[in-house]
């Protein structure tokens, strides 16, 4: 048992054959980097003459044993990689435990407004209730507010990057000529890389004031944020949905148009049922952005913690889950903080859910496609 | 799939009616309705607009509809991009037509925009109708099916839920249920309009009604420009301002659909030809919103961002020099399709030249006359919530001088340029015995003066108060400098000394270019090192020597290559003419690299050039202000955001630095070592799960780890590293891809051969997976600059920063732990999205229109790593195809 661990170690650190002296090398690197990380978390002072203890050995091996190093530093790189990973989820939940544990499902307040329970899915039988759901002081943190917010956001931004997604996948993949495709493909590209800032920007120096003069709003809105984290998320969902829409082996379409279907008869009875599941995927995707996306949501809407009343009022605006912690940590107190990391922890766990539920959608069309399941 | 398949044209080659072309006009109508209803909502013209006002806002969309269709009709007609679709020629005339009826009844009778929009709704509705009815009773030739489908059923029926919706609320109130009664009728009533009847009128009646009434809606002004409501239980509200565009839109595009599959004559190409129709136009809504944008921002900030943006001509031609080579490399290729007009090939390829051309023209004339040239230009900033006008000038001044860095870039990048075009001249030539002689000497020079400068370095320029460097190091800098001027001169000497013609002395003269070249580049580079840390300039008289020699060999190099060139031309045999293509371009980099040399000497030792009264100076050829400078408070002219750019330029040079050696060895080890299987996929989530984590939460992570391990305070180091976390995913993923993409018969042939596989990774699989890594790193790059949520929390930024982070003259050498220490590295910065959010969150006190100036130059910035980055990707892909 033992001895299958250390073959297999042994294995997957140096390869199949592997000599003495190019064990001693690699085997002092590694040594000397896994004591670089323990110092530099538990010693950080002393964690940059680690740093050069590493390279120098490593150095050195290279010299010796080029092949066998140069497999272990991508090993490294690999397993520091997963680390990070490991290491950001562990940090969240480590921080935000002491809040959990204070607050318990305080966190999850539903707030009563002139004597009466405010309507929430009926969630008040198993949730607390009160009056006072964020007053940093009296120590009431509520993030049902926060959590609404995204809801609402995110409910508009998907109407608006659903359909226009869906449409302009099609269009990309299936309706534009070569030329015009090596066109709009890249512009696509370069929407998404607009930084969320600007957009933030335009938001709070242009659109608050249109939403003001056209929609009789006292200023920031559910309305605008969500359309702006709409358009935001809109690439996303159109390569995503082009890439599967793409996906589909061309067989399936010829074989249509074959039979003397028109190419939207196609598209609509063989294309997107076909990549049906990756398109959702590419939904799925995009509202994982528009959940995640902080700075237009900042900027547009600003602090001010307070649930939308009547529920479903998109001219209303409160925080998010993420502006939330944009324009609290800075100036947050000890708690204040540790609520805010369960708000960390909260979209960390709801997104990167998502974004795992979209690849499986998108493996399993994949397999399907390619007749393996 | 879109070739391959015949096209309406080669499908249907009916000759088209009153009936097709009336219905060309109703789409082109439509589609204009569309475009204008968005140029309402964004209220760029405003809806109460009539007459001469409404006129010329008119006449400025006719010019660009007409410029538009003018610049496809030319094409088509060039034959570049044939237009030989009857539907498509007749929607432009359509088009055309309808702006210009439009225009010149806004000159015409003295109506609103808002009317004349509803009126044009109506107009479109009667035409769908008449269409659909035509088509009914046989008037014209169609093929419809029995019903339009369940789908066109749903989508009215929901159309009609929420104009009965409306229409009821209005009538009756929201207080009475009747209103749900009016509501579900209208739904109940368009739906089985729609699926009932034959399809012609089921498509066409249903959205004549709903566009009928958005139009007489509008045109009545019962919904106007004033009209407001206001419920009492929401916290917003309606008004015309924006229900009118939103109708304009929705009647547009339905009217368009409709129309649209009328003239495709229903049936199975009709619904085709309304689908494609409106995914066409929600791509242009898609382009419109990216370039609206784009403009906005440019347009908004552009004026503060450029103030008082200042150039030498020198400088700015030696800036245009690579654009220069690059589009004259362009013209001499062939390029396009073959069935192009040669002429309109011609100018396609020529075009881009002459562009340049003529800026560099303009330059030199500058140049040569010593006028200033200059643009002024007003803008006004907001000082203290009262606007201010600001007269400002982009200029271009007639100095002589070139900025030692703006020479150096640009030649550095056509030294690699024209090496890399260079293959090889190995074995070509006459043979000299010296010539062997001094190539295998000169390692051993290159060596020898490298050394001398590692001691120096080591040792300082005086060891143990020997004055090593004033004698020594001055002896062999100046040694190989001349040596060096020798070098540089022999291509030169072999073009010209000889006999026979000229194309055979300078193929003869192969060996010569090749020693001269890169033998005087070693020399003059090894030199160039060694004076800075021996700290000696030689000089003669006032002449330094190094510089003299830089330049002595950039124009020996320069008179061989044009010799060279000319006998080129002359020459008729193939060969020889190759030959003489590389010698040229070896030519050119010796050139490039000896003014790259001279650039560098400058730069290093501060100390000025001047040849001929042209001067390679550190100073004074370019002026930014909005990024060459600190913030000036109180100051008459605006500060700029330098520590910001500097910020962000160390920020992404540190995430770069973090993630790329990883990103890009966890991909091959998970490619080329790892076996597929569990792990691989553990990974792979768990790196997809990182892409996809949002931003703040990087923040997060960043201020609970890193913080208090790197001395508790926010700082710049902690944003490099959260960045290099969000940049790692991507770097991963992208060259994961790339490494995939390597075809596995490369590393076949590669074992086949006997060479070890990391060997093979080395040589075979990085190489040939380098463009993919390089364009993701690109394209990554350009994502994490701009990234703002996770800075907010480590970074610690302030407003109008105005010190900008020293990292380089940051490091500490300390006797004790932790032995090297950067204080610029662990203290708190600027970036260009934070300071963009710094206004933002300084409300009223921050200066709206710094915040459009830094939002333009970062997005400026990004759109630079973008460009660059699919600019990459389409290149390497080309290549990869062998297009």
């Amino acid at each position: 048992m033992i001895d299958d661990v250390r073959t297999n170690t042994r294995e997957t650190i140096l390869g199949g054959d592997a000599t003495e002296g190019s064990l001693l090398a690699v085997g002092a690197s590694a040594a000397t980097l896994a004591a670089t990380i323990l110092v530099f978390l538990f010693r950080p002072a002393i964690a940059v003459p680690m740093v050069g203890a590493f390279i120098f050995v490593t150095a050195l091996g290279w010299v010796t044993y080029q092949a066998e190093i140069a497999r272990l530093l991508t090993l490294i790189a690999t397993v520091l990689t997963v680390l990070t990973v490991t290491f950001i989820t562990i940090f969240l939940f480590a921080s935000a435990l002491p809040a959990f544990v204070e607050h318990g499902l305080g966190l999850l307040l539903v707030p009563i407004q002139g004597g009466e329970v405010r309507w929430f899915f009926w969630l008040e039988s198993v949730l607390p209730v009160g009056e006072s759901y964020w007053n940093p002081a009296g120590g009431a943190y509520s993030l049902i507010p926060a959590i609404w917010g995204t809801v609402m956001v995110t409910l508009v931004a998907g109407a608006i990057a659903g359909p226009l997604g869906l449409f302009g996948a099609l269009f990309i993949a299936e309706v534009a000529s070569d030329g015009l495709r090596e066109v709009i493909k890249p512009g696509v590209e370069v929407l998404a890389g607009i930084p969320s800032i600007v957009y933030g920007f335009i938001g709070f120096q242009v659109l608050n004031g249109f939403v003001q003069r056209s929609f009789l709003d006292d200023g920031a809105s559910f309305l605008i944020a969500g359309v702006v984290v709409g358009v935001m998320a809109l690439p996303t969902v159109v390569s995503v949905g082009e890439d599967a829409l793409s996906s589909v082996p061309d067989a399936m379409g010829d074989g249509s148009i074959a039979m003397g279907a028109t190419r939207w008869q196609t598209m609509k009875s063989i294309s997107i049922p076909a990549a049906f599941s990756g398109i959702s995927a590419g939904v799925i995707l995009g509202l994982g952005r528009a959940i995640g996306e902080t700075m237009a949501v900042a900027a547009i809407m600003a602090a001010g913690v307070g649930l939308a009343n009547p529920l479903f009022d998109f001219f209303d605006a409160s925080a998010t889950l993420t502006s939330l912690i944009a324009v609290n940590y800075g100036s947050a107190s000890e708690s204040t903080v540790d609520v805010l990391f369960v708000a960390g922890v909260m979209l960390f766990v709801i997104v990167a859910g998502m974004s795992v539920v979209s690849q499986y959608i998108e493996r399993q069309m994949r397999e399907k496609l390619r007749g393996e399941a | 799939m879109s070739e391959g398949y015949a096209d309406e044209t080669t499908l249907v080659n009916a000759e088209s009616n009153v009936y097709d072309r009336g219905l060309d006009a109703a789409i082109g109508l439509s589609v204009l309705t569309f475009a204008l209803g968005m140029v309402t909502l964004v209220d760029a013209v405003p809806l109460n607009a009539s007459g001469a006002a409404l006129g010329e806002s008119l006449v400025t969309v006719l010019a660009v509809v007409g410029g538009g269709v003018g610049i496809v009709g030319v094409s088509s007609w060039a034959n570049v991009t044939p237009v030989e679709s009857h539907r498509v020629r007749g929607i432009a005339l359509g088009l055309v037509g309808s702006t210009l009826g439009l225009t010149v009844l806004a000159y015409a009778v003295p109506v609103t925009l808002a009317t004349l929009l509803g009126l044009t709704l109506v107009v479109e509705a009667v035409a769908v109708a008449t269409a659909g009815l035509a088509s009914r009773v046989e008037a014209v030739d169609t093929g419809p099916n029995t019903s339009a489908g369940l789908l066109a059923g749903v989508v009215f029926g929901a159309l009609g839920l929420a104009i009965g919706t409306a229409v009821g609320g209005s009538l009756v109130g929201f207080d009475s249920p009747a209103w749900v009664a009016v509501a579900l009728g209208a739904g109940l009533v368009l739906t089985a309009l729609t699926v009932l009847p034959r399809e012609d009128v089921g498509s066409t009646v249903p959205a004549a009604l709903v566009v009928g009434t958005l139009g007489l809606t509008i045109a009545t002004a019962a919904v106007g420009v004033g009209w407001q409501w206001n419920p009492q239980s929401l916290s917003g509200g309606f008004t015309g301002g924006a229900v009118v565009p939103l109708f304009v839109l929705v009647g547009a595009v339905l009217s368009a659909w409709a129309a649209a599959k009328c003239r495709a004559g229903f049936g199975a190409r009709g619904r085709e030809f309304g689908a494609f129709l409106v995914i066409n136009l929600n791509a242009f809504l898609m382009v419109a919103v990216m370039a609206t944008i784009v403009v906005f921002v440019t347009v908004k900030g552009v004026g503060y961002a450029l103030h008082g943006f200042t150039i030498g001509a020198l400088s700015a031609l030696v800036l245009l020099a690579p654009l220069l080579v690059v589009v004259a490399n362009a013209a001499r290729t062939p390029a396009g399709t073959s069935d192009w007009h040669t002429g309109a090939r011609q100018l396609f390829r020529l075009l881009p030249l002459a562009a340049v051309g003529s800026v560099a023209a303009v330059l030199l004339s500058v140049l040569l006359t010593g006028d200033r040239l200059a643009y002024p230009f007003t803008y006004s900033v907001q000082v203290n919530r009262a606007q201010r006008s600001l007269d400002t000038a982009l200029a271009v001044t007639p100095e002589p001088t070139v900025g030692s860095l703006l020479l150096v870039v640009p030649a550095l990048s056509l030294s690699v340029y024209f090496f890399r075009s260079y293959g090889s001249l190995r074995n070509v030539g006459r043979r000299f015995e010296w010539v062997e002689t001094a190539r295998r000497t000169l390692p051993l020079a290159v060596a020898g003066t490298v050394a001398l400068t590692g001691l120096f370095l080591l040792v300082g320029p005086t060891p143990l108060g020997l004055p090593l460097g004033g004698t020594l190091g001055l002896a062999v800098v100046v040694l190989a400098a001349l040596a060096a001027l020798a070098l540089s001169a022999l291509p030169l000497g072999g073009v010209l000394v000889g006999e026979g013609a000229l194309a055979d002395r300078a193929q003869d003269a192969a060996t010569l270019f090749t020693l001269g070249v890169f033998g005087g580049l070693a020399l003059l580079t090894a030199a160039l090192f060694l004076q800075a840390t021996a700290t000696v300039t030689p000089s003669v008289g006032p002449v330094n020597v190094v510089p003299a020699v830089a330049l002595a060999g950039a124009v020996a190099s320069l008179a061989a290559t044009a010799l060279v060139a000319r006998a080129k031309r002359r020459t008729d045999e193939t060969l020889q003419r190759r030959l003489l293509g590389e010698e040229t371009s070896l030519g050119l980099t010796g050139v490039a690299g000896f003014l790259t040399l001279l650039g560098l000497h400058v730069a290093v030792t501060k100390v000025s050039f001047t040849a001929l009264g042209v001067s390679v100076a550190n100073a004074g050829t370019l002026s930014w202000p909005m990024t060459m400078q600190t913030y000036v408070p109180l100051g008459a002219e605006p500060g700029g955001i330098l520590p910001a750019v500097v910020g962000t330029v160390w920020l992404v040079t540190g995430a770069t630095l973090f993630a790329v050696p990883l990103g890009v060895g966890a991909a091959v080890f998970l490619t080329e070592y790892a076996e597929q299987g569990r792990f691989t996929a553990l990974v792979e989530i768990a790196t997809n799960a990182l892409w996809s984590t949002p931003s703040i939460v990087f923040g997060l992570f960043g201020a609970a780890f890193l913080i208090p391990r790197l001395g508790g305070d926010e700082s710049l180091l902690a944003g490099m590293l959260v960045l290099g976390f969000m940049l790692l995913p991507l770097v991963l993923i992208t060259s994961r891809e790339a490494v995939k993409a390597v075809p596995d018969e490369y590393r076949d042939a590669s074992a086949a051969l006997g060479v070890s596989q990391w060997v093979t990774i080395k040589s075979v699989v990085v190489p040939a997976a380098m463009p993919g890594v390089i364009t993701g790193v690109i394209l990554g790059v350009g994502r994490i600059a701009g990234e703002t949520a996770p800075l907010i929390l480590v970074l610690g930024s302030t407003l109008n920063a105005t010190e900008s982070a020293q990292v380089l003259d940051g490091f500490r050498f300390t006797a004790q732990p932790p032995f090297v220490a950067n204080d610029a590295l662990l203290s708190a910065s600027a970036s260009l999205p934070t300071q963009v959010w710094a206004v933002i969150a300084a409300g009223v006190s921050g200066s709206p229109s710094m915040g459009w100036a830094s939002a333009f130059v970062l997005l400026l910035v990004v759109l630079t790593f973008y460009a660059v980055g699919i600019t990459a990707r389409t290149y390497f892909r080309r290549k990869l195809t062998y297009e």
